[in-house]
C-alpha cells in the first residue's frame, strides 16, 4: 500500500490517476481538434501545399531526363574536350524524332535557359530531321544547322544532367553552373539579381523608417486628442487607405512630375528656376515618397490601437516626480509603445518587400524590384523554376528576419491592440 | 403582399441565373484603344453577337503566357481567344498551350496565301496555332511644339541628346530598342536583323544605347508614353503606333512621327488548349480574321492588316477612318516607309529574350 502511494496515485477504481485523466480529457481534445480541422485543412490546401509545390518547382529539372534519357547516359561518359561521338549524335537524333511534340517543346524551353538558341535549334531539327533516313548522323545533322557542331551547345547540356538542380537558386544570386557543374559567376553583363536584392531591401528598410517617423506623431495625436478631433483625423487616415492603389500611384505621378503640381508651385513662388525643376519621379525619390504614403496607414493603425491602451496617468506621474517632458516621454511612454512599433514595422516591411506595381510605375529604371523579376519570369519567359527560386529566397529572407526579430525583441512583444 | 414580393425577388434571382446560361465567350486582349477597335470591328459585327445568341466578355491582360500557362496546366481554362505577340505565339504553340488550327482549310484553301509576310521573313501563318491579326510598329513620336527650330527627322536624332535636348521615353523591355539603336548607328534598316543576330551585334546596340544614359524615362503600359509626351515629361518617345494614331485622328492630339527605323511587330490570335468553347472560338476566329474584319479594324485604329485582301479593301474605299479622314497616311506599311523599317524577328527573340532581358535590366539600372 505504501509503495503504490509513493509511486502513483490511484483512483477509486484502481486505475492510475494519470491514465484516467487522460481518458476523460481525450474527448475534449478530439472535440477541439475537430473544430479546428476545417481551418487546418483550408490552410494546408491554400497555403502550405502551394508553398511546397513552389519550392518543388524551384529545384525540379526532370523535364530533360524524360525526353533525352539515353543521350544523358552517354553524355556522362563524354570528356568534353572535342565534339561528341557519332553514337551521341545518333542517340539524340532518335530521341528527337520519337519525342512527343509537347514534351520536347517544354524540354527545349528548359535547354534554352542554359544556352540561348537551343529552342529554335530543336524546333528546326525536329522538322528537318524527317529528311534524314539513315546514319551516319553527325555530318547530316551539322549540314542541317551549324550549331550542332558548336561545342558550347553540347557543353550546356552538362547543367541539366541531374533530375534535381540548384541551378535556379544559383541564377537567382547571379551565379551559374559551367559545363562541369562547378559554380561560377555569371558574365558581368548578365548580373542583375544581387543589385536588385540590395535595392529591394534598401527601399523596404527606408520606407519602414519613414513610415515610423511620420506615423508615430499621427498615432499619438489620434490617441490623445478629444474625440471630435480624433474622429476627423481618423477619417483623414482611413479615406486614402480605402482609395484604390493605382489611383493613389497615378496621383503621385501627376503631383511629382516635371511639369506637375509640386514643381509648378515652386516655380511660381520663385523658389526654383523653370529650367531647374526637380526630378522627383521616375527615380528612387519618387518610389520612396509614393510607397511611404501608401503604407502609412499600416503603421498608424497598429500604433494607434496600442497607444490607446496606455493610461495618461503614467506620464502625469513621471512629470510629477520631476522628470523633464522629453525625458519622461523617452523613459515612460515610448517603451510602452514598442509592441505597436513592432507590429506596424513588421507589417510595413513585409508589404514593402513584396511590392512591385507602385515602384514599377513611379520608379523608372530604379523601380525594378525583385517583384518585377518574379512577375517577368512568371508571365514572359515562363521560367517558373527561376520564379519559384526567387520566391523561395524571399520567403527564406523573411523567415530569417522574423527569427532575428524574435531573438532581439521577442515575438510576445507584438500587439495589435 | 409579402408573398408577392418574395415571389418577385425569387424571379429576379432566377432571371439572373438564366442570363448566364448563354455561352459566355471570353475574348482577351491588351486594353485601351486597341481592344476597343477589336470590339467594334470583330465582336459587334459577329452574327451570334448581333442576334443575341452569344455574349462575349472582353478581358484585358498585359501580355505574356503566364495566365494561359496557369490555366492550361490546371485544366481550368477560362479564356477562349487570346490576342498575343508573335514571340508568345511561337512559345505557346511549342509548349502545347494553344489549340492547333487548320487554317489551310479555311476560306476554301485560299486563306494561307493571303498572308504575304508573317513577320519572320516568310509567307503563311507563323505557327499552327495562331491566326493573323495586325501589324503594328514601335515608332518614335514627338510633340512639334517642343522643337521650335529644327525638328527631329531620323532615328539618329532620337539618340542625339545634344542637338535635341530632353528626355526620351523607352519601354521597359529590349525588343525594338536594340533594332532602333543599330539603325541610329548607321546600319541600313533592311540589314539590321542580320547585324543584330551576328557576332557582336547586341554589344554594338548596347554601346549605342550608352548615348541615352541619364536621359530616359521608362514606361510599361501602352497609354503611358502618350501622356509623357503630351505632358512634356519627355520630348520624344517610342510608342505603339496605333495608340498615337488614335490619339491624333480621334482626339486631335498633335504628334509627329519619325518613320525611319520603325520596328514592325505583329499581333496574332489563338485559342488556349482545353477551352470550353473551342468550336465557337474557331468560328469567331474565321470571322475576326476575314478580309472584311481586317479592314474594319482600321476604321478605329491605325494598325495594318496582315492579310493583303484587307489592305486592298481600305485602299479602294478611302477615306476609311471613322472620323472621315484617310487612314493610309498613318499606316506603317506604305511602300516608302517599309523601305526604312525593320521587321523584328520573333524566332530570334523567342530564343534570346530571357538572356537579353538581364543585360537590358543591367543597362536600365545604370541609367539613373
Amino acid at each position: 500500500m505504501s509503495e503504490t502511494a509513493k509511486t502513483q496515485i490511484l483512483t477509486t477504481d484502481g486505475i492510475p490517476l494519470k491514465v484516467s485523466l487522460k481518458k476523460s480529457e481525450r474527448k475534449n481534445k478530439i472535440r477541439a481538434f475537430a473544430l479546428v480541422l476545417p481551418l487546418l485543412l483550408f490552410l494546408i490546401i491554400t497555403f502550405i501545399f502551394p508553398i511546397f509545390s513552389m519550392l518543388a518547382r524551384s529545384i525540379d529539372d526532370k523535364q530533360i531526363n524524360t525526353v533525352f534519357p539515353k543521350t544523358f547516359e552517354i553524355y556522362k561518359k563524354w570528356d568534353q574536350s572535342q565534339l561528341p561521338s557519332e553514337e551521341m549524335y545518333a542517340t539524340l537524333f532518335n530521341e528527337v524524332i520519337t519525342a512527343d511534340g509537347r514534351q520536347i517543346g517544354k524540354a527545349s524551353t528548359r535547354m534554352n535557359y542554359s544556352k540561348s538558341g537551343w529552342k529554335s535549334l530543336i524546333k528546326k531539327s525536329k522538322r528537318q530531321f524527317k529528311k534524314i533516313k539513315e546514319g551516319p548522323y553527325k555530318e547530316k545533322m551539322i549540314a542541317i544547322d551549324k550549331r550542332w557542331a558548336n561545342i558550347e551547345f553540347w557543353k550546356a547540356l552538362g547543367q541539366m544532367v541531374d533530375p534535381v538542380t540548384m541551378g535556379y537558386y544559383l541564377n537567382a544570386v547571379d551565379l551559374t553552373y559551367d559545363s562541369n557543374k562547378k559554380i561560377i559567376r555569371q558574365p558581368e553583363k548578365r548580373r542583375v539579381y544581387n543589385s536588385t536584392w540590395w535595392l529591394t531591401f534598401e527601399i523596404s528598410v527606408l520606407v519602414t523608417l519613414f513610415c515610423l517617423v511620420l506615423g508615430y506623431p499621427i498615432s499619438y495625436l489620434l490617441a490623445t486628442l478629444p474625440l471630435k478631433f480624433s474622429n476627423l483625423l481618423m477619417i483623414c487616415v482611413l479615406l486614402p487607405f480605402w482609395t484604390s492603389l493605382l489611383v493613389r500611384t497615378v496621383s503621385w505621378i501627376i503631383i511629382l512630375m516635371q511639369k506637375g503640381i509640386f514643381n509648378s508651385i515652386l516655380v511660381w513662388a520663385g523658389i526654383i528656376a523653370d529650367e531647374n525643376r526637380m526630378q522627383l519621379i521616375y527615380n528612387k525619390t519618387g518610389t520612396l515618397i509614393a510607397m511611404t504614403q501608401i503604407l502609412l496607414p499600416f503603421m498608424v493603425l497598429p500604433l494607434y490601437s496600442v497607444m490607446k491602451t496606455i493610461s495618461p496617468s503614467y506620464m502625469r506621474a513621471a512629470l510629477n516626480l520631476g522628470a523633464q517632458p522629453m525625458h519622461a516621454f523617452y523613459r515612460i511612454y515610448m517603451p510602452q509603445t514598442i509592441p505597436g512599433i513592432s507590429a506596424g514595422g513588421l507589417l510595413v516591411f513585409v508589404l514593402a518587400i513584396g511590392y512591385f506595381i507602385t515602384p514599377e510605375l513611379v520608379g523608372g529604371s530604379e523601380g525594378l524590384l525583385i517583384g518585377h523579376f518574379i512577375a517577368f519570369h512568371l508571365k514572359s519567359s515562363l521560367n517558373w523554376g527561376l520564379c519559384s527560386a526567387l520566391g523561395a529566397i524571399l520567403l527564406a529572407v523573411m523567415l530569417v528576419l522574423y527569427w532575428v526579430y524574435n531573438k532581439i525583441v521577442g515575438i510576445e512583444n507584438i500587439k495589435l491592440g | 403582399m409579402i408573398k408577392s414580393i418574395k415571389v418577385a425577388l425569387l424571379a429576379i434571382v432566377a432571371l439572373a441565373f438564366t442570363a448566364t446560361a448563354y455561352a459566355d465567350f471570353t475574348f482577351v486582349s491588351w486594353g485601351g484603344a486597341y481592344t476597343m477597335s477589336q470590339q467594334k470591328a470583330y465582336i459587334d459585327t459577329w452574327g451570334p453577337v448581333k442576334s443575341g445568341k452569344t455574349k462575349v466578355k472582353v478581358e484585358n491582360y498585359n501580355g505574356g503566357l503566364g495566365e494561359v500557362k496557369a490555366q492550361v496546366e490546371s485544366g481550368n481554362v477560362k479564356w477562349d481567344v487570346v490576342d498575343g505577340l508573335p514571340v508568345d505565339m511561337i512559345n505557346g504553340c511549342d509548349e502545347g498551350l494553344f489549340e492547333k488550327l487548320d487554317m489551310h482549310t479555311w476560306e476554301g484553301g485560299k486563306y494561307n496565301a493571303s498572308i504575304k509576310e508573317n513577320g519572320a521573313g516568310a509567307s503563311g501563318p507563323l505557327s499552327e496555332c495562331s491566326a493573323p491579326q495586325i501589324f503594328w510598329t514601335y515608332v518614335v513620336i514627338f510633340d512639334p511644339k517642343a522643337f521650335p527650330g529644327k525638328k527631329p527627322k531620323r532615328m539618329k536624332d532620337f539618340f542625339d541628346v545634344e542637338k535635341f535636348p530632353g528626355k526620351r521615353g523607352v519601354h521597359t523591355w529590349p525588343q525594338a530598342v536594340l533594332e532602333m539603336a543599330l539603325v541610329a548607328d548607321g546600319v541600313k534598316p533592311t540589314k539590321v536583323n542580320s547585324v543584330l543576330q551576328g557576332e557582336g551585334g547586341t554589344d554594338r546596340a548596347f554601346a549605342k544605347l550608352e548615348d541615352l544614359k541619364g536621359h530616359v524615362v521608362h514606361w510599361s503600359a501602352g497609354a503611358q508614353p502618350l501622356e509623357l509626351v503630351s505632358s512634356g515629361e519627355v520630348v520624344m518617345s517610342i510608342v505603339y503606333n496605333g495608340r498615337a494614331g488614335a490619339a491624333i485622328l480621334s482626339e486631335g492630339a498633335s504628334f509627329d512621327y519619325i518613320w525611319e527605323g520603325q520596328v514592325l511587330d505583329g499581333d496574332w490570335v489563338a485559342i488556349p488548349k482545353g477551352s470550353k468553347n473551342k468550336a465557337e472560338a474557331i468560328e469567331f476566329l474565321k470571322h475576326a480574321t476575314s478580309c472584311e474584319s481586317q479592314a474594319e479594324q482600321a476604321k478605329y485604329i491605325t494598325y495594318m492588316p496582315m492579310r493583303d485582301c484587307g489592305t486592298k479593301i481600305i485602299k479602294a474605299n478611302e477615306p476609311w477612318f471613322h472620323t472621315g479622314v484617310d487612314v493610309l497616311p498613318h499606316m506603317p506599311n506604305t511602300k516608302r516607309r517599309l523601305k526604312k523599317s525593320v521587321f523584328t524577328d520573333p524566332v530570334w527573340w523567342a530564343d534570346n529574350n530571357a538572356e537579353l532581358k538581364e543585360q537590358w535590366t543591367a543597362w536600365m539600372a545604370g541609367n539613373k
